[in-house]
């Protein structure tokens, strides 16, 4: 019973202080436009309806949206979670002459924030003719997803057994072969760590889809709502809600089912 | 040993190979990266305004913004949010992570929820953060009032300290998955043997964790604060949503105003300079992430 | 309210036409035989504008835009972004070179990059002589006085007035609402005891918060600069309006030091708050929200303080295009079309006046008078001054008004608690560094 109370309660308070707001969402998007405005019981639906979340698809091109977002953060984890993983391959399984002066550069890569970034990036995206394709944003995604994919990789590879290369080179394989075949296997819980974590930031990234993308069919989730639901100083609040509901699901079931592999993951990258 | 072309056998020596398999990384970060960053810190140093290259006037922007008492103020309270928040984020999600690291029932169910306000794009939980903060509005004011701790809303945002505050917890509500999911991986990666030794010595659980957890925990905490930290620090979203930095330039924080004096004012140099001038902290930061990547 | 239906449009447009001809304008029917404006071979267009605030504005403004596409052919891709996204957008197509044709952008925007963009001396010329010239914002936000000339299509602005419930002024003792900024007070401090209390923002609320502070101030004389750009801001004149701030924030509900652009709408909505300043789409919302309550919201025109006039500050949207532009004769007959007869005329009836026009003639459409609550939005641009009022509209502008120089100026002494000359001073010295910069 005292196991149970020290789990339990600490784990309600816990669940408290982080579900609230999403609690908070939920009402949100089944109440109407004109309940919401009269202010009252934020915890009581006093006539529940769907009505956010069939204006917000039908009136609004969410569905696009949402498969733009989809796109491009499965394409951008694809994309880095290769990079990082042949990065990481090559900084600390072949040890090149000067691979830590790579590695450093990497974690360097962080220091820069988006924010002013994007500035001088546009000028770079404009002159290689990338402006509003959507698929831009797949290697742009990739500047702030490589490096922390790579230092969690380096960090995975590093425990694995220099045993198994020496072992597969005697009997003829090449460096590249090493690779794919033997490492890359042994390698998969820390790629499924580096892809959860790349998914996440890319399905919720903000500025650079506002500002590199402009037609309407290039919208993601986040650019979209903010763009369309915030109408001046009216704020339509239950679709928003109902968008942000939808649009968390895709990263709520990828953890609810990978969630194991991303702690082993990690687990794996910081074991000493 | 079977023979290979002397061509394949090159390319797949570990130096040539090594460079060939960092070129995409290299393509990207040296193009998408560098480059705008250099072309950051140029502009830094010149007295470009929108549309305007203008000219180049070496430190300039610098001794301006440090002689701003609106710059001063951001930079301290950027430092002061990450330190509180990194703070919070550590205690909270290390405590966290001791919870879900014990086996009960539900506890995959609550290791997924309690991933969702890392998951949720920040945009949006920072408009649905805007309402609970609300004055007039707040969820959290109506619960605290009905159960009589309280006797009037509380005004979360429409004061400097509290507005700080208020931002700080959000932040900390956004990261704290992060660290709780790091250090359950860490926790797992410490042998059980350990603690049974320690048990058999008759330490108890708060002895177990200052001398067995806390020291192996130490290359993880460093990895996540230092990450986190960087991220933090350059922390844009959610304050612009919101508090747009107000009260009163209370809660202005580098790429705040960075963002505010080069695209609303067009003040290219000056706002680049006002972004540029963290990267010195942010340096010693990766500095840490490096020493600990490093092979003994 | 009366609804409006078609035949109550056809009637009021013809009434409207006839009213301009009175006024001495020339009402332009056909127009693509009498524009001068010939757009470009094998023309398309890219607009940038803000996400209409009200749902008929889009409406209208899209279908205006399909008629100019089968008219002229031309083929017209509207990007819309929320209304605070506009600038940073804009200014990254000027710093790139490239990007939407036209945008329509707010306030200082044109200025901050006038180099950029093709010259509008043309057409505002020509729909100036059609609809009776310009109200004097116009030329403030569209007219660089650096370069010398139109760099920016004036549209009109998002007029603001002051927003009340009807039965509550009464109860204070108000059945009109007040013409001054005394009788403001007293009302205000009447519905502040009755339970009712004001509610104006002093956060970084990009329109609310600089809407009310910039009136006041003007209200009691007080300027932010002269002509020649030298700080007027310490002065006795802003003393005054600090004062009166500072009575008005205590008889206002708490927060408001916090509050964003749409926190007003939701505290007047629930009942919260007895009067504030807004667009009217404060009231307009209210129309489907609450049709029982709704007769009981209405609007005022800014009370105006000593200066005896009126000082209403307005956030001003104007169309611009950039040189980059392959098609600047069809972004100019666009501009034409969609601010000319009968385009405008509908989109400006259709969303109740939401959007005042700065050309005059149109002040004189039936809707401004078809309910006393819309009128004092047709006044929002005669009333009106600019911001950086009395200095040089310009890039210092507009860069004071995106820091909230003067918000937080108001917001010290109320929020705060500085002494008036200490607040003014650290305006001062903000408004030296901006102006000495730009």
């Amino acid at each position: 019973m005292n196991r149970k109370l020290r789990i339990y309660v600490p784990l309600a308070l816990y669940g408290v202080f982080l579900m609230l707001p999403f609690l908070w969402m939920l009402l949100t998007a089944f109440k109407s436009d004109q309940e919401l405005s009269q202010g009252l019981n934020p915890f009581w639906i006093a006539h529940p309806t769907i009505s956010q979340f069939t204006n917000l698809l039908t009136q609004t091109a969410y569905a696009q949206w949402f498969a733009n977002t989809l796109f491009i953060s499965i394409a951008a984890t694809v994309l880095s979670v290769f990079v990082s993983y042949i990065t990481a391959y090559a900084i600390i399984r072949l040890r090149f002459p000067g691979s830590q002066v790579v590695s450093t550069a990497i974690f360097l890569a962080y220091i820069v924030p988006p924010a002013i970034l994007f500035i001088p990036l546009a000028t770079v995206i404009i002159q290689l003719h990338w402006f509003d394709k959507l698929w831009a944003l797949v290697p742009i995604y990739a500047t702030f997803l490589v490096p922390f994919c790579t230092w969690l990789l380096i960090g995975f590879l590093k425990n694995i057994p220099r045993e198994l290369e020496e072992a597969a080179r005697v009997d003829g394989a090449s460096n590249l072969a090493i690779l794919w075949r033997i490492i890359f296997p042994i390698a998969i819980p820390g790629l499924i760590s580096a892809a959860i974590f790349s998914f996440t930031l890319s399905w919720n990234e903000y500025l650079y889809a506002l500002v590199f993308m402009s037609s309407s069919v290039n919208k993601t989730v986040s650019v979209g709502m903010t763009s369309e639901l915030i109408r001046g100083d009216t704020f339509q609040w239950g679709q928003l809600m109902a968008g942000a509901l939808i649009g968390v699901l895709p990263a709520v079931l990828v953890y609810f089912f990978f969630v194991e592999y991303y702690v082993a993951g990690l687990a794996g990258s910081v074991k000493e | 040993m079977i023979r290979r072309p002397a061509l394949a056998a090159r390319l797949d020596s570990p130096r040539v190979l090594g460079y060939l398999l960092i070129v995409p990384a290299a393509i990207i970060l040296l193009g998408l990266l560098a480059y705008p960053l250099l072309l950051g810190i140029w502009l830094s140093l010149t007295s470009a305004t929108i549309g305007n290259p203008g000219q180049f006037i070496g430190l300039q922007n610098y001794a301006t913004i440090f002689a701003d008492p609106i710059f001063r103020g951001a930079a301290w309270y950027s430092v002061f949010y990450t330190i509180c928040a990194e703070a919070g984020k550590l205690v909270l999600g290390l405590a966290l992570a001791l919870l879900l690291n014990q086996r009960f029932r539900g506890y995959r169910v609550s290791r997924a929820l309690m991933l969702l306000p890392w998951v949720a794009p920040t945009v949006l939980s920072a408009l649905a953060w805007l309402w609970l903060l609300d004055p007039q509005f707040s969820a959290i004011s109506w619960l605290l009032l009905r159960l009589h701790l309280i006797h009037s809303n509380i005004d979360f945002l429409g004061h400097p300290w509290s507005a700080r505050m208020s931002l700080i917890v959000v932040n900390i509500w956004r990261g704290l998955p992060y660290f709780a999911i790091g250090y359950l991986a860490g926790l797992q990666s410490i042998p059980k043997d350990l603690y049974e030794a320690a048990a058999i010595d008759g330490a108890d659980g708060w002895q177990a964790f200052r001398r067995i957890t806390w020291p192996l925990l130490m290359p993880i905490t460093t990895i996540l604060v230092a990450f986190s930290s960087i991220f933090t620090l350059t922390d844009f979203q959610l304050i612009w949503t919101i508090t747009h930095g107000g009260p009163t330039d209370a809660t202005q924080v580098f790429t705040t105003l960075a963002y505010q004096r080069a695209i609303s004012g067009g003040q290219l140099g000056e706002g680049a300079a006002i972004a540029v001038s963290p990267i010195v902290i942010m340096i010693v930061l990766a500095f840490f992430v490096v020493r600990s990547v490093r092979e003994k | 309210m009366r609804h409006i239906d078609r035949r109550d449009f056809l009637v009021s447009s013809a009434a409207g036409i006839g009213a301009a001809a009175l006024a001495g304008s020339v009402p332009v029917t056909a127009f693509a035989a009498e524009s001068p404006f010939k757009p470009e071979k094998g023309a398309s267009l890219q607009l940038l504008r803000w996400t209409a605030f009200v749902k008929s504005d889009a409406t209208i403004w899209d279908e205006n835009t399909k008629k100019f596409t089968d008219a002229t052919g031309v083929p017209v891709t509207i990007q819309n972004l929320t209304w605070n996204d506009v600038t940073p957008k804009a200014a990254l197509a000027a710093q790139v070179g490239s990007g939407p044709d036209i945008v329509m952008g707010w306030n200082d925007d044109p200025f901050v990059y006038p180099d950029k963009l093709i010259e509008m001396t043309d057409l505002v010329e020509y729909m100036g002589k059609a609809h009776g010239g310009y109200y004097d914002n116009a030329r403030s936000y569209c007219y660089d006085q650096d370069v010398k000339r139109w760099v920016s299509f004036p549209i009109g602005c998002t007029g603001n007035a002051v927003n009340y419930r009807k039965s509550w002024a009464k109860e204070a003792g108000f059945s009109e609402f007040p013409k001054d900024l005394d009788g403001m007070l007293k009302l205000a401090r009447g519905l502040k005891k009755n339970g009712h209390p004001t509610g104006f923002a002093l956060g970084h609320a990009v329109g609310d918060a600089n809407s009310w502070t910039h009136w006041i101030l003007w209200g009691f004389g007080g300027k932010q600069a002269n002509p020649d750009n030298s700080i007027a801001i310490n002065s006795g004149e802003t003393s005054n309006a600090l004062d009166y701030a500072r009575q008005l924030y205590e008889t206002m509900i708490d927060g408001v030091a916090g509050w964003d652009d749409s926190s007003n709408n939701k505290a007047f909505a629930a009942g919260l708050i007895g009067m504030t300043m807004n667009g009217i789409s404060i009231w307009y919302a209210e129309k489907t929200a609450d049709p029982a309550l709704f007769p009981d919201f209405a609007n005022a025109t800014p009370p105006y303080g000593p200066v005896k006039t009126h000082t209403i500050s307005n956030n001003f949207t104007s169309a611009y295009v950039f040189k980059y532009s392959k098609y600047p004769n069809a972004a100019k007959e666009y501009l034409r079309f969609m601010l000319d007869s009968p385009q405008a005329d509908r989109w400006v009836t259709e969303m109740l006046g939401y959007v005042t026009p700065a050309l005059r003639g149109y002040s004189d459409l039936p809707i401004w008078t078809s309910n006393p609550n819309i009128t004092p939005y047709r006044d929002a641009l005669a009333g009106a001054k600019y911001d950086g009022f009395n200095g040089k509209p310009g890039k210092a502008a507009a860069q004071a008004l995106d820091e909230f120089v003067l918000v937080d100026m108001f917001a010290d002494v109320c929020v705060n608690k500085l002494a008036n000359k200490d607040a003014m001073r650290k305006a001062e010295a903000k408004l030296t560094a901006i102006y000495k910069r730009a």
